[in-house]
């Protein structure tokens, strides 16, 4: 992957160029948007947060360190500081629940194209059979395809290695196979 | 495992099998289509390798653009901006040089882009389905073609209205009143020519047949014979035996149903059955018992993915048939 645009971009930024700030936040405000929503199960918190974060962005700049993907970069501080707010949120409300701050990625019907190029994947129920995957495999879906993630992107957005991304992306086609295909007997078993 | 793991790798790192996953270069797709011929056992890498590549296609529930505008308009008042410290043509005219950057690259990729569209231009084009796949094409002239698994069809680039055709495919011909233009599919046996309609032609098993839905088509024969056809009529003809069938379908028989993904019989034997399922998966079919050719399959079988398609006809059959090797043994189901 060509990581110069990123580079350049954000150098720009960094010097303090107004329209290299913009571009960033038109760029990857509405991929993180989504992610905190997913995560929080709260727009007016992530809207919140996100003008808290681009305005910190903006105003550390030269602080900030130099990033190879500007990405991933933002995905991962923009996490750390949403699980901040949640935390916070959560001291106020409640101290008895111990469920887990952020939520699971999990996905909608609305949210899956209904013409699938793949022909496995062609079912009415894929989200349920994605909400079945592990959640490590649900979010190296997520990221891949939903985020246009490149494996680069996800292995540091998830702090594993390139080669871990692949294999669980792997291990999650071949189960998504698996339960189209199984579906289908079920569905013939029935029928006759 | 570890081998088919590695394997997967090597697909998904390599540009040629990507194009052949994207369906974006014809001497990719060919190379890959030919490999899988040959190498059917990799088969559900080569499946899990394209999966991977194609993907999960989501309607993102991204905000709208206007929406990221407000959001940012909101920020940009609170944005302590010390513009006056930066001189203003340093700070301009980098970002321009970044700007500039990105459109060298549009325009490169719109350049390799058009390239190959000229080189298609410049000679025909071949849609080819591996075994089990259909795919639904739009001909230049807006005709839609639904190519069964194993089949192949070809044109040439300038005159994309004359089709010839390996195996079995539906056609829905767009009709140009203006130039009353014709349509033409070509198949070993005969010329089908078409103004505007719908039909059905399958040129296995050494012959074609010819299903018309709807429209009307004349038939030619290399003697020069021309036969006209009307809907719901369904001709046979072989050029070896040059024998001419005509027979009337009704809608429970099983022509032109595959093309939504399931084969529908209605009292066939399983003889023609399998028949299908050899052309369509490229496998060979044996019986332990030449009487267990004569059973009847009345239902729907899914043909899109051999596995399933084993399930179901075991199922209607109640037969156990083994997959080995790509031959497909068919025995007495002993569990009963």
């Amino acid at each position: 992957m060509d990581t110069t645009p990123d580079k350049s971009l954000w150098f720009f930024f960094k010097k303090g160029d107004l329209n290299a700030f913009k571009a960033l936040f038109k760029i990857h405000y509405p991929a993180l948007h989504t992610y905190g929503i997913k995560l929080s199960n709260d727009s007016n918190l992530t809207e919140d947060c996100l003008q808290n974060f681009f305005i910190y962005l903006y105003e550390n700049r030269e602080n900030l360190s130099d990033v190879n993907n500007i990405k991933s970069y933002l995905f991962v501080s923009f996490k750390r500081r949403l699980i901040k707010q949640l935390q916070n949120k959560k001291l106020r409300t409640s101290f008895l629940e111990q469920a887990p701050l952020e939520q699971e990625i999990m996905f909608s019907p609305q949210e899956l194209a209904v013409k699938q190029e793949v022909q496995f994947l062609c079912t009415k129920t894929l989200h349920n059979l994605l909400n079945d995957l592990p959640k490590r495999e649900r979010e190296v879906v997520y990221f891949r395809y939903y985020c246009d993630m490149s494996t680069l992107e996800i292995s540091e957005v998830m702090e594993i290695k390139s080669q871990s991304v692949l294999n669980i992306l792997q291990k999650a086609m071949i189960k998504l196979r698996k339960h189209s295909e199984n579906k289908l007997i079920a569905e013939i078993l029935k029928k006759s | 495992m570890k081998t088919e793991h590695s394997f997967l790798q090597q697909l998904l790192n390599d540009p040629s099998f990507v194009n052949w996953a994207k369906n974006s270069n014809n001497n990719d797709i060919e190379y890959w289509n030919n490999w899988i011929a040959n190498n059917a056992s990799r088969i559900e890498t080569v499946d899990t390798a394209k999966a991977i590549i194609l993907g999960i296609k989501f309607e993102k529930n991204f905000p709208a653009n206007y929406k990221v505008e407000k959001e940012l308009s909101k920020i940009l008042p609170q944005l302590r901006t010390d513009d006056f410290l930066i001189p203003h043509s340093i700070k301009k005219n980098p970002f321009k040089k970044y700007v500039s950057l990105s459109a060298a690259a549009l325009i490169l990729v719109l350049i390799s882009w058009s390239g190959n569209q000229f080189y298609t231009n410049s000679t025909s084009t071949v849609h080819k389905t591996n075994y089990g796949e259909i795919i639904d094409l739009k001909l230049p002239d807006g005709t839609s073609v639904v190519l069964n698994g194993n089949s192949e069809i070809q044109y040439k680039n300038n005159n994309p209205r004359n089709i010839f055709l390996k195996g079995e495919a539906y056609f829905k011909v767009k009709s140009i009143p203006s130039t009353k233009a014709k349509f033409w599919v070509h198949t070993e046996d005969l010329k089908v020519e078409v103004l505007g309609t719908q039909f059905h032609v399958n040129t296995r098993k050494k012959r074609t047949n010819v299903v018309l839905d709807e429209g009307s088509i004349h038939l030619e024969f290399d003697n020069g014979d021309v036969k006209k056809m009307i809907p719901g009529e369904l001709v046979t003809f072989s050029k070896d035996s040059e024998k001419l069938v005509h027979t009337k379908v009704t809608v429970a028989t099983p022509y032109a149903l595959w093309r939504d993904g399931t084969y529908t019989f209605n009292g066939i034997s399983l003889k023609e059955v399998m028949t299908n399922i050899e052309y369509t998966y490229g496998v060979k079919v044996k019986y332990q018992h030449p009487q267990l050719q004569q059973l009847l399959i009345t239902g729907g079988v899914p043909n899109q993915n051999l596995k399933i398609c084993i399930a179901a006809i075991e199922l209607a059959t109640n037969t156990r048939i083994i997959h080995k090797d790509n031959t497909l043994l068919i025995q007495n189901n002993l569990n009963n």
